[in-house]
């Protein structure tokens, strides 16, 4: 087994509220090994974005450590790639102008910077909208946009932040094949945030279910579905009832009384 | 053809207004208070053709333009400043309050000790009026940026500096532009009030003799120069508005389908 990329060491949050300290992570640990895919699910409001947060280094946590490649992190984090829940491009910015802005912060020329938009713009599927400005997008649009700007600087590490919850059904499975492909392409460690099981056994090596707040670890559910993983056609997956049940089985509990 | 048309429509309300102070002075009011169009036009010809308005003006438009220019840059500088140091924020906040309080005609005297009777003085009292108005607007748009904008730029690898210019400022510029339009008279009474006050040249001066020596026509006459660069000066706000905010969607875009 490869070495963790990512470790979540003895974790534990609480957040400062009018009555007093409200904990919300209660001691989680779980490593993400390199060049995996890690699914979080849990209930609503558990506190699963905030174990992202983490990571992109906005918090530290109350307990524990958080480390990525062995090291603690103690300060923003910009190794790593944040597809929010939102896709909140820059309203200011062309979409092309917003995917090149990373690019941009990490001083790449502006040639090389325009070629590798144009690329990216092209695998996400958003050719010749380069122009446009994200109110001239329709939410999908958005999202690929959201996702090019991070795929862009070919980031080791992506957190996802339940990227498609706000899709409707049919973009939401064209999206999941998307990304399927593309984060596969580029050999990235991904933990993606989720509340909807299928999303979550569809992509995932690795199931880590969130209990409700303040959240512990329920289950770890190994994936061990073959790739690519028909996403539109979920129940003709060989062996994805059984990995949807064991899931499920943990999460009942969780969700239902 | 449409456009003209539109252009006929805007300009008749003023024309109509125009028509009936004509008429109605000297006939439903002593000319000696409201002077009568025509007499406004000749007095700003001559003024002109004499050139004995040119004094004046380049006085009142440098005043305008420096104080315009020193407020609207301390404005947005303190304005961003603050609106980014939420503690620093915390504490001038009610000072600044206290001050935005003060009528800025009242400073006129202050000033005009403090600054002498030349253009120092005008320059100043429009700058304090320009810069609250321009400082509470930008302080408003910056607090109000969007937490995760800036801190996903910050997960992309902004540095401080390109913070400040590919989130902060673009967020801010409605806001920012909104005061420095709003600001615009607001630069023009600080400098007349200052003239008024006291000076040896400008429009403010030449209105307040113009009034005293009992010549409407050349009251009105400053009063449509001053109007004139209002004019101007909105036009040139609203072109900049236009092109710095192209990218807010209008009512009429219509969103493209995936």
């Amino acid at each position: 087994m490869a070495a963790p990329e990512i470790a979540f060491e003895n974790v534990s949050h609480s957040f400062a509220t009018p009555t007093g300290p409200m904990p919300v992570i209660d001691d989680v640990s779980f490593e993400v090994p390199k060049g995996t895919f890690t699914a979080v699910i849990g209930p609503s409001g558990c506190g699963k974005s905030t174990l992202l947060q983490m990571l992109a280094g906005l918090l530290r946590p109350s307990k524990g450590r958080v480390r990525q490649g062995g090291r603690d992190i103690t300060a923003v984090n910009s190794t790593i790639g944040f597809i929010p829940q939102q896709s909140l491009l820059f309203p200011w910015y062309t979409l092309a102008q917003n995917v090149g802005l990373p690019l941009v912060f990490k001083n790449v020329p502006a040639a090389e910077r325009a070629e590798r938009v144009a690329r990216i713009l092209a695998d996400v599927g958003l050719d010749g909208f380069g122009d446009h400005y994200p109110h001239q997008l329709s939410g999908g649009m958005q999202k690929r946009g959201s996702i090019a700007r991070t795929l862009v600087y070919r980031p080791d590490v992506i957190l996802m932040d339940e990227p498609f919850g706000a899709l409707d059904a049919q973009t939401r499975m064209i999206m999941q094949d998307d990304l399927q492909g593309l984060v596969a392409a580029q050999g990235a460690t991904v933990i993606l945030v989720t509340h909807d099981i299928t999303e979550a056994v569809l992509l995932a090596d690795e199931v880590v279910v969130l209990g409700r707040r303040p959240a512990r670890i329920i289950a770890r559910v190994p994936i061990d579905l073959a790739r690519p993983r028909n996403v539109f056609e979920p129940f003709a997956v060989p062996g994805f009832d059984d990995a949807y049940a064991s899931v499920w089985q943990k999460f009942r509990a969780e969700v239902l009384s | 053809m449409k456009r003209l048309k539109r252009i006929a429509i805007g300009l008749l309300p003023g024309l109509v207004l125009l028509a009936f102070w004509e008429w109605a002075s000297g006939r439903l009011i002593r000319e000696i208070y409201v002077s009568r169009p025509s007499a406004i036009a000749v007095r700003l010809y001559e003024l002109f053709a004499t050139g004995e308005i040119i004094p004046h003006l380049v006085v009142t438009l440098q005043e305008l333009v420096l104080g315009y220019i020193v407020g609207v840059l301390s404005g947005v500088i303190v304005g961003y400043w603050l609106g980014r140091s939420p503690r620093v924020a915390a504490v001038i906040e009610p000072y600044v309050m206290a001050f935005y309080g003060i009528p800025k005609i009242a400073l006129a005297p202050l000033f005009i000790i403090w600054f002498g009777i030349g253009i120092g003085s005008k320059i100043a009292l429009a700058g304090i009026m320009v810069f609250f108005l321009t400082f509470y607007n930008v302080y408003t748009g910056v607090r109000n940026v969007d937490r995760e904008y800036a801190n996903l730029a910050l997960i992309m690898g902004a540095k401080e500096r390109q913070l400040t210019r590919h989130v902060y400022l673009p967020a801010a510029a409605p806001f920012v532009l909104l005061g420095m339009r709003m600001a615009i008279p607001y630069s023009v009474i600080g400098v007349i009030v200052g003239e008024f006050a006291s000076s040896t040249r400008g429009l403010g001066l030449f209105i307040n003799q113009a009034s005293s020596t009992y010549d409407p026509a050349g009251v009105f006459a400053g009063i449509v120069i001053l109007l004139g660069f209002i004019l101007v000066a909105n036009f040139a706000a609203a072109w900049a508005e236009r092109r710095l905010l192209r990218w807010r969607p209008q009512a009429a875009t219509p969103n493209a389908d995936i």
